[in-house]
């Protein structure tokens, strides 16, 4: 793809094991992990907690390296940061949301002091004047008005929502080209979950930033972002666009999961579940496909090898024996 | 009180004592519960609606207490209950499964040896028909017996979670309190333990008390709602009637704050503002300030919760039948 901002081709990340009983094993947190990512293109990574979702961003923003496999920016493959601007030069392209508002703001500084520091080091801003105009700008579009009264305030001072609206300000401070998104609303009351959504939303047109929007939520993927990529276990099971995936979904754990989201509209009729059984270790991951053991239509054939994915036409591949 | 009522609060205010004052962070809130029934609590935090889980339970201490009003349980109201008969109540009459039920467990003790106990401070049986009741339990949550000699961090957290269930259920109680009881589970376990829990439910007969955010989650599985907002009751009713034709703004503004999975996708607005301090309660209707409809009369009196069609009643000036 000639416009795609970020490539990932077969990326794994494997971390070892410290255990006494695993020694010399590795985690397989991220195993062949490949898709890209469109300029100005939203894309939600949705998976269960230890599915690689997190872990995905992490080797993306680079705090930690991949094992193996290549990942681009713009055309250009990563390799190991030499020094300080070139570590600086990716954080310039690459930003990241954290799920935590209350945790990742300095609770000792203002939140002029949190939102100088990436103008300062990036040295986005020549003077005084033109740096207190871009402090006032950034809080204006993230819906913090009127700015001079959030630049003196503590985070303390702010709730939740505000808070996150700090940090997605910090975010587009550098003017990224990618936007990592792990989970921006989950720590959020209901009802301020969407004004965040909505003004993330409305960044990405007005900024033409790419997103990659983390979430366990299918509901929320589906209302933010234009294609999907369901993880499992470490491994992408399927991806495509969005509502592609979520009415004709081609792998079982999809459709486990479709199931298992709350969906009032349908009611509670004591659903069937397709699946029982929980996420397996990743330092052992089974053998095949990842989900065969709590497959309800695993074959033997499924645990011979790694399913490759399969094209189901428009973009749309899971990765599943059966599919298609 | 008719003999099919479970439990009733009357005008129930309970809360916390600060350096500033009282917070009352439950105020006067009137609810039934038939036996039998699934009432599910919807609120957002600091609504008040773990404070009335911990004061229905009779667990608030310290700085925490019940005001005033009365708990009534069968008939019997816990507000003036001795710490004995709060004993024999609890487990028996009464159980609960709290949020962080994963790290609620000893994680000195086995699985098999905190379910024995439990047993054994409530029944007079032998060792070996306390285990068998405990395999009993757990098979009932899809549990094997062999994991009665586990260890809670030998097990996934929604198995320590449906180990609480089991412990919570295992002297049958009439009445299960489930405060945020799946929030911390991802969904595909969220689902089986629901699942489990209306299953148990059609099998043992015992009425059910589930507070959480997921208002999209309480709409499928409960029989009757109720919308808590700043301490208060806003709106209570059927769950499919509350779901199809929310009355109170707050109500409605919750309900547009799930997106859909299956249907049209529309842009959603959820609530603008935030939750006001019980400190400093504005004048008036507790929504007021982010409600998109209000009107004078909303910022000068409180309205009260009032009938608004069958079994069905609403807290607002606007909407609601009666007006």
């Amino acid at each position: 793809m000639n416009d795609a901002v970020l490539e990932l081709v077969s990326v794994c990340k494997h971390f070892p094991t410290r255990g006494i009983a695993s020694r010399g094993k590795v985690v397989h947190a991220m195993d062949d992990v490949s898709f890209t990512l469109g300029r100005g293109e939203s894309l939600a990574l949705v998976g269960e907690s230890g599915s690689g979702k997190t872990t995905t961003a992490s080797v993306i923003t680079r705090i930690y390296e991949k094992t193996s496999g290549s990942l681009t920016i713009d055309g250009e493959e990563l390799r190991p940061f030499r020094d300080r601007e070139d570590a600086l030069r990716h954080r310039k392209k690459v930003q990241m949301i954290f799920q935590d508002p209350f945790g990742s703001l300095n609770p000792t500084h203002t939140i002029r002091e949190i939102l100088e520091r990436p103008f300062l080091i990036h040295k986005l801003a020549s003077g005084k004047d033109e740096l207190e105009g871009r402090l006032v700008e950034i809080l204006e579009q993230v819906g913090l008005t009127p700015a001079e009264d959030y630049l003196r305030r503590y985070p303390h001072e702010l709730s939740g929502g505000q808070r996150q609206r700090v940090n997605i300000a910090r975010t587009f401070a550098v003017e990224p080209r990618i936007v990592l998104a792990d989970e921006p609303t989950s720590m959020l009351d209901v009802s301020i979950r969407m004004g965040i959504m909505n003004m993330m939303l409305g960044l990405k047109e007005t900024r033409g930033v790419s997103y990659l929007y983390i979430t366990h939520d299918l509901a929320g993927a589906r209302y933010m972002c234009s294609r999907i990529a369901v993880m499992y276990a470490g491994m992408i099971m399927e991806i495509g666009p969005t509502d592609e995936v979520i009415a004709r979904a081609g792998h079982p754990y999809v459709e486990l999961l479709k199931e298992a989201s709350p969906s009032p509209e349908s009611g509670f009729s004591r659903r069937k579940m397709p699946a029982r059984g929980e996420i397996p270790s990743l330092i052992d991951p089974p053998a095949g496909c990842r989900f065969h053991p709590r497959c309800p239509k695993a074959t033997a054939e499924c645990s011979r090898a790694v399913p490759a994915m399969r094209d189901l036409g428009g973009g749309h591949f899971a990765r599943c024996i059966r599919a298609g | 009180m008719d003999g099919n009522t479970m439990l009733e609060l009357i005008d129930l205010r309970a809360g916390y004592d600060t350096v500033r004052g009282f917070v009352r962070a439950v105020d006067g809130v009137n609810l039934r519960l038939k036996s039998g029934e699934f009432l599910g609590i919807a609120g957002e935090s600091g609504c008040g609606k773990s404070t009335l889980a911990y004061a229905i339970m009779g667990l608030l201490r310290d700085q925490a207490r019940v005001e005033s009003g009365a708990i009534l349980f069968k008939g019997r109201d816990l507000v003036r209950a001795s710490a004995e008969e709060w004993k024999q109540l609890r487990w028996t009459g009464m159980a609960m499964v709290f949020q962080s039920a994963m790290n609620a467990l000893n994680p000195v003790l086995s699985v098999g040896e905190q379910l024995v106990d439990a047993i054994h401070a409530h029944r007079k049986v032998s060792e070996a028909e306390a285990r068998a009741m405990a395999v009993e339990m757990l098979a009932l949550v899809d549990i094997n017996g062999d994991r009665l000699k586990s260890y809670p961090h030998q097990l996934s957290g929604g198995m320590r979670q449906r180990v609480m269930i089991a412990m919570a259920l295992i002297l049958k109680p009439d009445l299960l309190v489930m405060d945020e009881p799946t929030t911390a589970l991802d969904v595909v376990v969220q689902r089986s333990i629901i699942e489990k829990i209306a299953e148990l439910r059609e099998k043992l007969g015992f009425s059910v008390i589930f507070i959480t955010h997921d208002l999209s989650l309480l709409v499928e599985i409960s029989d009757t709602l109720a919308v808590m907002y700043a301490g208060k009751v806003c709106e209570y009713g059927p769950a499919r009637g509350l779901f199809d034709g929310p009355l109170h703004p707050y109500s409605r503004g919750l309900m547009n704050s799930f997106p859909s999975l299956t249907g049209p996708i529309t842009r959603m607005g959820g609530i603008e503002g935030r939750t006001p301090e019980l400190l400093a309660l504005p004048p008036g209707c507790r929504f007021a300030p982010r409600c998109p409809e209000a009107v004078e009369r909303c910022r000068e009196a409180e309205p009260a919760l009032l009938p608004a069609g069958a079994d069905r009643s609403c807290a607002c000036w606007l909407h609601g039948e009666t007006r």
